[in-house]
This record gives C-alpha cells, sequence and structure tokens, in this order.
C-alpha cells in the first residue's frame, strides 16, 4: 500500500504537477519554484554522486542560483542532445548545462556572461602520431552528438574525416578503447583521469582542441531573466564563491574567464 | 568518475519499476485503443475501414522514437505541457494501439465468417454478434501475439528516455558516465529486461499450447 502511495505521488510529480512556461524573474518567484536543467552525464560537471542523487559543480550553481532568487530549485537532468528542446518548449526555465557560447547556437538561444569553462582534447593511441587538427585527416573521429567539438571537427575536417558521432560522453571514451575509432575530441579532465586510471589501453591525450566558457542559458525572449543571471554570475564571481565552488570539484584555480 | 557501489544497483532495480509501470499504463491505453481500431478496420463502413488503416499504416510507418519526441515537445506548442510521464504513456498508447489492433484485427478475421453470417440469419445485431460469437474467439486467438507484442512493448519503453524520462535504461546510462564500467552496468540493465521479459515469453508459450488444446478433438 505504501508503494502504491509514492508511485501515485510519483505520477503527480511527473505528469501533473505542470510546468508553466515562465519568462521573467517575477513570474518565477511568484511561483516559488525554478526549473533549472541541469546535465547528469558529465562529471565532475554533472553527474550521479555515491547516493543516486544529482552531484558536482553545474549542480551548485544551479543551486547558488535558486538561494540567491529565494526560490526552490527543481533540478531537471537532461542530456546533451534534449536540452535544447526542453529549454525552447518551456519545460525548463534555464539550463546550467555546460552548453558552451557560440554565435551558431545565440541564434536559437541566449547566454549569460561565462560561470565555467571546459577544455576539449583529442585522445588517441600513444603511438598514433596525431599531434594537430590536420593529422585527424583520414581518420575515424568519435565526439558526442551535438557537442561543440562535434560541430568544430565537422567545420574544421569536412569529408576529410570520418566524423562518428555517440550518444554520450561514456560510449564516445568506449568507442575509443574498443578501437572503433582512431581519436575522441573529448572533455580534458576526464579523459586525462580515464586513461590514468588504464594505462593498459595505451592512450593519452594528444593534443588541446579548444578551451570552451560555459553560459547559463536561456530562451532568445528572456532578456528580463538574462539581466538577472548576469548580476548573479557577476556577484558569485566577484566575492569569490563560484571561484571556491570550482576548486572543490576541479582541484584547480578558477580559469579566467572572458565577458561579453 | 567514482566507483561502482550496492547502491548503484538499487538504483537500476528502482528504475526498472518505471519501466514496469511504463509498460502497464501503455498496455491498457494501447488495448483500449487497439480494440478501437481492430473494430473500426473490420467494419462494414468504408470510412470507419480508411480511418483505421490510415491509423495503423501512420504510426507502423514512423519510428516511435519520433511519435513519443512530437508528442512531448508538440504539445507544449499547442499550450498543453504533458509531463514525461503522461507523455511517455500517451506516446507509446498510440503506438501499441496501432500494433494490437493490427494483431486483434486478424484474430477477429480468423474467426469463420460463416458464424457471423449465422447470427444474423438468426437476427442477431452487430453488438451482440461480436460479444457472444466472434471476440470470446477472437480473444483465444489473439492472446498469444498479443504477449508477444507485450515483450516488445517492455524493451521499447527505454525510447522514453529521449524526452527525460528516467527508466531503466537511462538509469543505466546515467551510471556509466560518471563509473565508466558499461559491462558491468549494461549487462545488470539487459539482465533486469530479461526478468521482466522472460515471463512474459513463458506466459505466451503456456497460452498458445492451451488454445491449441482447446482446437484439439
Amino acid at each position: 500500500m505504501k508503494l502504491l502511495k509514492h508511485l501515485m505521488a510519483g505520477l503527480l510529480l511527473l505528469g501533473f504537477a505542470g510546468h508553466a512556461k515562465a519568462q521573467t524573474t517575477d513570474e518565477i518567484i511568484s511561483r516559488g519554484t525554478i526549473n533549472i536543467g541541469i546535465l547528469t552525464d558529465l562529471p565532475p560537471y554533472g553527474f550521479l554522486d555515491e547516493n543516486q542523487k544529482p552531484a558536482g559543480f553545474d549542480v551548485e550553481v544551479a543551486e547558488m542560483l535558486g538561494k540567491f532568487m529565494g526560490v526552490k530549485v527543481n533540478l531537471v537532468p537532461l542530456t546533451s542532445p534534449n536540452r535544447i528542446p526542453f529549454l525552447v518548449t518551456g519545460k525548463v526555465d534555464l539550463l546550467v548545462a555546460t552548453f558552451g557560447i557560440t554565435p551558431e547556437r545565440a541564434k536559437t538561444v541566449t547566454f549569460s556572461i561565462p560561470y565555467s569553462a571546459i577544455e576539449n582534447s583529442v585522445f588517441a593511441r600513444k603511438d598514433s602520431g596525431i599531434s594537430k587538427l590536420e593529422d585527424l585527416k583520414g581518420k575515424r573521429v568519435g565526439v558526442p552528438r551535438g557537442s561543440v567539438q562535434d560541430v568544430l571537427l565537422t567545420n574544421a575536417l569536412g569529408s576529410t574525416a570520418k566524423v562518428q558521432r555517440f550518444d554520450d560522453d561514456a560510449s564516445t571514451y568506449q568507442a575509443l578503447i574498443t578501437g572503433q575509432v582512431d581519436a575522441i575530441a573529448e572533455t580534458g579532465l576526464t579523459g586525462r583521469q580515464l586513461f590514468a586510471k588504464t594505462p593498459e589501453a595505451n592512450l593519452e591525450e594528444r593534443f588541446i582542441l579548444l578551451r570552451q566558457p560555459n553560459g547559463i542559458t536561456m530562451r532568445k525572449d528572456q532578456f528580463n531573466l538574462r539581466q538577472w543571471v548576469d548580476t548573479f554570475v557577476y556577484y558569485i564571481k566577484v566575492d569569490g564563491e563560484l571561484a571556491a565552488t570550482w576548486t572543490k570539484w576541479f582541484k584547480t584555480d578558477f580559469p579566467v574567464l572572458p565577458v561579453f | 568518475m567514482r566507483s561502482l557501489n550496492f547502491g548503484d544497483f538499487l538504483f537500476l532495480i528502482e528504475a526498472a519499476r518505471w519501466t514496469i509501470l511504463l509498460s502497464v499504463s501503455a498496455f491498457v491505453g494501447g488495448g483500449v485503443i487497439g480494440a478501437i481500431i481492430a473494430l473500426l478496420r473490420v467494419s462494414k463502413r468504408k470510412p470507419l475501414r480508411y480511418f483505421a488503416i490510415g491509423y495503423i499504416q501512420l504510426f507502423q510507418g514512423t519510428p516511435l522514437l519520433l511519435q513519443l519526441f512530437l508528442v512531448f515537445f508538440g504539445s507544449d506548442m499547442m499550450g498543453l505541457a504533458l509531463g514525461p510521464w503522461v507523455a511517455a504513456t500517451l506516446g507509446l498508447s498510440l503506438n501499441a494501439g496501432a500494433f494490437l489492433g493490427e494483431i486483434w484485427r486478424g484474430a477477429i478475421q480468423a474467426v469463420p465468417r460463416a458464424q457471423g453470417e449465422a447470427a444474423e440469419a438468426l437476427g442477431l445485431h452487430y453488438l451482440p454478434i461480436m460479444r457472444h460469437i466472434v471476440v470470446p474467439q477472437a480473444l483465444r486467438i489473439g492472446v498469444a501475439p498479443t504477449v508477444g507484442f507485450l515483450v516488445n512493448l517492455v524493451k521499447a519503453t527505454s525510447l522514453a528516455s529521449i524526452i527525460g524520462f528516467i527508466e531503466l535504461t537511462r538509469a543505466g546510462q546515467q551510471l556509466n558516465n560518471v563509473t565508466f564500467r558499461p559491462f558491468t552496468i549494461y549487462m545488470t540493465v539487459a539482465l533486469l529486461y530479461f526478468l521482466l521479459c522472460w515471463p512474459l515469453t513463458i506466459a505466451s508459450r503456456k497460452l498458445e499450447r492451451r488454445m491449441a488444446f482447446a482446437y484439439r478433438r
């Protein structure tokens, strides 16, 4: 019976709680809850911790945002392919999802000033001889579908390399380990950790592809909300809270981020 | 990155609960739609028949993944804002309705036509003919393929992860992305699916045997 009660509560939460589309800061405050899209498959930005709860840098920034706005945070776990549909259809109010700022994406969404950065590197076998972008010509290169490195490599290499797209980061790494691709473009930090742990795979970071600043992401017409979010990012940067969170998760100094 | 722990396996089992619940509700929803579609499909009226054919073609001829995507994100365009749970149930039900409708149409048509004609000659109307003569026999014929389809439906629920529904497969993906232990995780996921589907397959075989028995003289 208790199980049934839990199930019913779950149903209500999932289906009928409804997510009235909130456009402005005031609307979110009067609703009392903010729906924030996060990733749960990109450690240490967003992942499931030992208790299977969302944790990581993005998750803490999202909670900080809710605290400063004075509303409850409802975290919505998303994947990199479905985060844009969730945002533009109003199923979440904004994304704190390691979303890289590009002019291409700014045609569809709007970004806050950068609050974090991510390094993308090319990984391959130690004896592969790959050390720069041109070396990838004629090679099979794995990337997570729809990622920044996917767009970058597709534009830079065109048909000269075979770009293979995978559903998530773990499958991309797996493809390199099992030899389905010759190289992958992936998150520097995770890749370095993973390949340091598995020396028998004979894989390593070959070169850094790009350093990408990320912005909190909103719909194109949420100017009012963006003004608040920019102020929030500026404030936690100045008072050191953002840098402290960064150091907690990445064990490095907070990178110098450009602003616009 | 972290290592797998016991709680992760419990997390997978808990996620399997959503797979079961989604399968059951999609089967109920699909059953209602399927029954209507099957009856329309064998109707004597041409427009009803064509409607059912169109429905079946539409849902069998397009990927379930896209159907789920369109129901979930499309509902927002129409100002309906369905949650992942409702959208997944609706999408899977619409899809299952097409397949079940076609399975049950076959079952209805497998009942010798002469029986219906004889009943008509005795002065029975459409509903009593269906209720007392055709459907009871069609049910027996349709039971085995229906259970067979249910096995497919259980596995198809994994597609609901596209709309943010965290069921068994998506839960496994999330864990894999933090622990990088794909073989352990996906083997466990596969085992859980197997434990859900295997009893269904056995039940299907048993029902089939019992049905053959009923027709033995």
